[in-house]
């Protein structure tokens, strides 16, 4: 990996005024949820978001925009620059996810009446920190693949439309036209489907709690997305101008 | 060789943009290439620098491909426009660009760089206020913070103001006295024409003509003479509508060809030394 482009990966969103803004946002939440019995409320909900519009941003705009073209004539190997920048990005949601948690600390210790829980906030904690590294790793694989913001009308369509598999083929299911039995008799389309959506957008554990099969599936997950976006970059054209 | 291209070529789908390259660029070398819009010009570049992959031929840059490691800390480039996180300052730019590179003591040379480049006093605004000139120039900076031996132009006189245009010319100047090997894309054929040792015309993806415009060894000289004189007796020159066109080794050859027509009878209306004029060149080629 190279420091020098996750500091200013890290650099350039901690100066960033979006950033700052919903770091901002970040902190009220906690601050405001550590009244509630339940820890870790709102906050976490916020971090899978930051984790999303920041990792929007690793690579795909770049290639539009002629920036990559400056970086790849440096003396830095494609896939270290990229996983470079995820880690970057991961840092920073990473960073903002401790002020929240230390803000929710501060808030039950200054006047929470249900105990500090520590415990579950540090596991909350760490189920965002594990869900950032697959979110940012499968953007930063989408955004290997195509060009500008692109990523993230993939993964959005990606997570609505597994989302909504389920309903939709329950509704088909129920009529009795050729589609409909065609799905009655082959349900492991649907449970492949569920799967799938279960892998690419886990979501987070409900209470909080250590769950040693969902971290070990997030981070080999995130593992493979990453592997694929390092093949993806180092084999990807990057053109700039025109003729 | 500092830079050796054969037969490469490139194609876009059917499209065949480059149609067997071949190109060399020795050290202390500059090489100018211009042509018309579509020509390959980009194109060529973009394979040179590894932004595209040919379909086939051979780039190597001192004897390696282009994108080894070692090439790449060796090389520059300045892109046509510049387009970077426009949040950050120019000094946050410099010295980034300078710590990929892996320049030592980062921060000492960006901060000689800005001065260099009549930035010094914009080093803390951010890129978004930079006009189209001031970031030509860090463009230009950030590609030779780290002394490269191969550098890649696009433009980079687009968008200047005199003094940075003769800023660059100077730069480049530089360039080729440390040695190094320049490739200068450029539609400024006036430019080309002052910096480059060498041009090459590519047209509809083949090189279709190279120039010699400087040779160390040899100089073109052009003289202009009233009409009626005959110059078959004097070697290595051509007659032109009245304009001699003679290859020597040296100023002092100048001074005794012109002693020589003069003496014969010549009467001698303007001298001067000869850069093959590209504008007819471009005119007659595209």
């Amino acid at each position: 990996m190279s420091p020098v482009v996750i500091l200013e990966t890290v650099r350039r969103h901690v100066t960033h005024i979006g950033y700052l803004t919903f770091l901002a946002l970040l902190v009220l939440a906690a601050f405001a949820t550590s009244v509630f019995d339940r820890p870790a409320a709102a906050w976490p909900g916020l971090l899978v978001l930051l984790a999303f519009v920041t990792g929007c941003g690793v690579v795909g705009p770049e290639f539009s925009s002629g920036t990559l073209q400056l970086i790849l004539v440096k003396p830095v190997n494609r896939a270290v620059y990229l996983v470079s920048r995820v880690t970057g990005v991961v840092l920073v949601v990473w960073l903002a996810g401790i002020v929240a948690a230390l803000c929710e600390l501060a808030g039950r210790a200054l006047w929470g009446d249900s105990g500090l829980q520590a415990r579950a906030i540090g596991t909350a904690l760490l189920n965002c920190a594990t869900d950032t590294i697959l979110t940012v790793s499968f953007l930063a694989l989408l955004g290997s693949l195509t060009r500008a913001y692109f990523n993230i009308g993939i993964y959005l369509v990606g997570l609505i439309g597994l989302g909504l598999s389920s309903v939709v083929f329950a509704f088909i299911r129920q009529t009795d036209n050729a589609v409909g039995r065609f799905l009655k008799a082959h349900t492991g389309i649907e449970r492949g489907l569920m799967v799938i959506d279960r892998n690419l957008y886990p979501d987070l554990p409900v209470p909080p709690r250590f769950d040693t099969g969902w971290t070990l599936m997030v981070l080999s997950n995130a593992a493979i997305a990453l592997l694929l976006a390092c093949l993806a970059f180092r084999r990807r054209e990057v053109p700039y101008g025109a003729d | 060789m500092s830079v050796r291209v054969r037969a490469l070529r490139k194609a876009f789908g059917a499209h065949e943009v480059l149609r067997g390259i071949d190109l060399d660029i020795a050290p202390g070398e500059v090489v100018g290439l211009i042509g018309p819009n579509g020509a390959g010009k980009t194109t060529l570049m973009s394979c040179l620098l590894g932004f595209l992959r040919p379909n086939a031929g051979e780039i190597a840059i001192a004897g390696r491909p282009n994108d080894d490691l070692d090439v790449r800390r060796r090389t520059g480039f300045v892109p046509e426009r510049m387009n970077f996180d426009r949040g950050a300052t120019g000094w946050n730019f410099l010295r980034y660009m300078a710590r990929l590179a892996e320049v030592k003591d980062a921060d000492a040379k960006s901060r000689a760089m800005l001065e260099r480049i009549g930035l010094a006093g914009a080093a803390d605004k951010r890129l978004s206020q930079y006009s189209r000139g001031m970031l030509q120039r860090i463009g230009m900076s950030q590609a030779l913070i780290h002394e490269p031996d191969y550098l890649f132009l696009d433009e980079p006189t687009s968008g200047l103001d005199p003094n940075g245009v003769l800023l660059v010319r100077d730069l480049i100047a530089e360039q080729k006295a440390r040695g190094a090997a320049v490739l200068l894309n450029s539609h400024q054929l006036a430019e080309i024409e002052k910096v480059c040792d060498r041009v090459l015309f590519l047209h509809r993806g083949v090189i279709e003509r190279a120039e010699t415009l400087r040779q160390v060894d040899r100089i073109v000289v052009a003289i202009t003479m009233l009409p009626g004189f005959d110059v078959q007796h004097i070697p290595n020159a051509q007659l032109r509508d009245n304009v001699l066109i003679a290859t020597v080794e040296s100023e002092q050859d100048i001074a005794r060809l012109v002693k020589e027509l003069v003496d014969g009878g010549a009467g001698i209306v303007d001298v001067r030394k000869h850069t093959t004029d590209l504008e007819s060149i471009f005119r007659g080629a595209a």
